[in-house]
């Protein structure tokens, strides 16, 4: 395994019963990046991350966290890494700073103290409020700032701005680039794109148990497919546009109007194109969402 | 280690306190009414001869006359029903000791903290036994400060007897239930079922002493090896043996069960049963997360 991974998984196997929660999780997460993880609800972005910190024995494949196993050596990958639980419960009986200082015991104490006050207050956490008393939101910073305190190696966030106001949402976004900066790796799952594009370095999309993509949000949207719209100055026979490979007619109007699906480069479009009387080109991006939408939906023979 | 235990008995000191010194006030009352109640032995010895055999049977046969000797009233007036009572407690405490941190999620963000399942699972297992000990000692103490008023003439050593008798029954129905929330889907029915065999035990040891064709399966009832206050007479050591080796036998189990399962995001489980589990009813990956 390379040491550069922080995070590394083959054919990572869980089933529950006769549901295949993961069915060969394949990543690779550089250390000192911003992974992304997405997917849609029950794709398997919990498990994956709860096999990581040993919560659950996988049933199979190979899983490496900064270089050690978890199921041979829990202990030593859980003192080197801050978690964030997507369903965050503490004991609602503490204060916000008694459940620090028992997190922080937990870990041996020695923690800074003046830190965890820098990143309460950032987010506006009241130390002195009992957890019973919070609203979800401000659960939420507890869990935050919990995961962030001992400045661990690597962070594993699930959901880390749910629940947050807008504001907060920023905030806490810029806590996660500037562990960053000081040499954490970060692996966090979501469902708001534009917080994943705002500060991931790369993304991975899981679907149904498997990573169905692993790549940079840019090299996604580049490769992905475009709808283009093309209209001539008079009526041509559009046949010759079927044959160009990675084009596929959608709908045209009147000979004059044609709208176009066009996978990969665009170069053989306009070759053919440059042949004829065209008097108007237009190109659409799909949006993030739809991209990931695309990612998302299932067909059924893959259930 | 000592910080889970510590983190138990902090959650659980109101329960120690409110157990332990209601036990030990509630045994002091009891106690400043033997001088009067053995005053009245032959009006009750009479009054009990004219009760339904089987009545009498239930309360212990003719061993309910004992009742006038110093470790007969302890027993009938306190240890009879306390495993009953103090069970509660037992049973309560030991099916919610992990299961109940899992379902409520805490276990969740605990275990993702660098201490091991055992140090965990160890950490409030000495906690449950030490709270345990705790309401047991309590209880004694009400017992020690006011025996000096009564004309029990008991040393503290022969009233702690009883009371170990009482902590070995009380550990054996508390590591069952801790078991049973292990292999259960939820703490309720680990709750439930060690809460029916206790009660179940009760019932089968007092029942034997009317119908005397259950006896065979009364051995195999922990109550048949709790003293309760007889213990004053003679702690039966063998007995309390029985019982502390089932108890260590049931948390090694329950320790090598937690070692190896996998623990709940959130909410009670559910159980798959090969064959017979369609796959619509098959456990969820996540119940109760997000993902």
């Amino acid at each position: 395994m390379n040491e550069n991974l922080a995070i590394y998984t083959q054919g990572l196997k869980k089933s529950y019963g006769k549901v295949r929660a993961l069915r060969g999780v394949d990543l690779s997460v550089q250390k000192g990046e911003i992974f992304g993880f997405l997917g849609p609800n029950g794709a398997g972005k919990t498990t994956t991350i709860r096999c990581m910190l040993d919560l659950i024995r996988p049933n199979g494949g190979t899983i490496r966290v900064l270089g050690l196993d978890p199921q041979a050596e829990p202990v030593a990958v859980r003192a080197r890494v801050g978690y964030l639980p997507g369903e965050l419960h503490i004991d609602p009986n503490f204060t916000v700073e008694g459940s620090f200082r028992f997190f922080n015991q937990l870990r041996g104490g020695k923690a800074d103290w003046d830190f965890v006050q820098q990143i309460a207050g950032r987010i506006d956490l009241d130390m002195k409020m009992p957890i019973k008393n919070l609203s979800k939101g401000n659960k939420q910073k507890v869990g935050i700032v919990q995961a962030l305190m001992r400045h661990p190696e690597l962070l594993l966030l699930d959901e880390p701005t749910f629940g947050l106001d807008p504001l907060m949402q920023q905030e806490v976004l810029r806590m996660v680039v500037e562990a960053r900066a000081q040499g954490a790796t970060v692996f966090f799952s979501s469902h708001i794109l534009s917080e994943v594009q705002a500060i991931s370095d790369r993304v991975g999309i899981i679907r149904l148990g498997r990573v169905v993509e692993v790549a940079q949000i840019a090299e996604l949207i580049q490769r992905a497919v475009r709808r283009t719209h093309v209209r001539f100055k008079e009526p041509v026979d559009i046949s010759f546009l079927a044959s160009i490979k990675g084009v596929k007619i959608l709908s045209q109007d009147d000979g004059q109007s044609v709208t176009l699906q066009v996978e990969g480069e665009m170069d053989s479009l306009i070759k053919q194109l440059a042949s004829f009387p065209v008097s108007d080109l237009e190109t659409e991006r799909p949006s993030l969402e739809e991209i990931f939408m695309a990612y998302y939906e299932i067909s059924h023979s893959e259930l | 280690m000592l910080t889970i235990l510590r983190y138990f008995l902090m959650r659980n000191r109101g329960q120690i306190l409110g157990w332990g010194l209601g036990l030990a006030i509630y045994g002091a009352f009891l106690l400043g009414f033997y001088d009067t109640f053995a005053g009245q032995k032959e009006e009750l010895i009479s009054l009990f001869k004219n009760y339904p055999p089987e009545l009498m049977a239930f309360f212990g046969g003719e061993g309910l006359l004992d009742m006038f000797s110093p470790s007969g009233f302890i027993n009938l007036e306190f240890f009879s029903y306390m495993t009953i009572i103090i069970g509660i407690f037992s049973v309560l405490t030991g099916s919610g000791l992990l299961a109940g941190d899992e379902e409520n999620g805490n276990l969740d963000l605990l275990l993702a903290y660098p201490i091991s399942r055992s140090v965990f699972f160890w950490g409030r297992m000495f906690g449950f036994i030490l709270a345990t000990v705790a309401i047991v000692l309590l209880a004694w103490l009400g017992f020690v400060i006011l025996e000096p008023g009564t004309t029990l003439n008991l040393t503290p050593i022969e009233l702690l007897h009883p009371f170990i008798s009482l902590f070995g029954l009380l550990m054996l129905f508390g590591a069952l239930a801790v078991l049973l929330s292990l292999l259960l889907p939820s703490r309720r029915q680990s709750a439930m079922l060690s809460g029916l065999l206790l009660i179940g035990s009760y019932f089968l040891t007092s029942l034997q002493n009317i119908n005397k064709d259950l006896e065979p399966f009364a051995r195999f009832s922990p109550n048949n090896y709790y003293q309760g206050g007889l213990a004053i007479d003679g702690m039966n050591w063998e007995w309390f043996a029985g019982l502390a080796g089932f108890a260590v036998l049931f948390i090694l189990l329950a320790w090598w069960k937690f070692e190896r399962r996998d623990i709940r995001v959130a909410g009670e489980g559910s159980w798959y049963i090969p064959g017979l589990s369609r796959s619509k009813r098959a456990p969820q990956p996540d119940a109760g997360s997000t993902d």
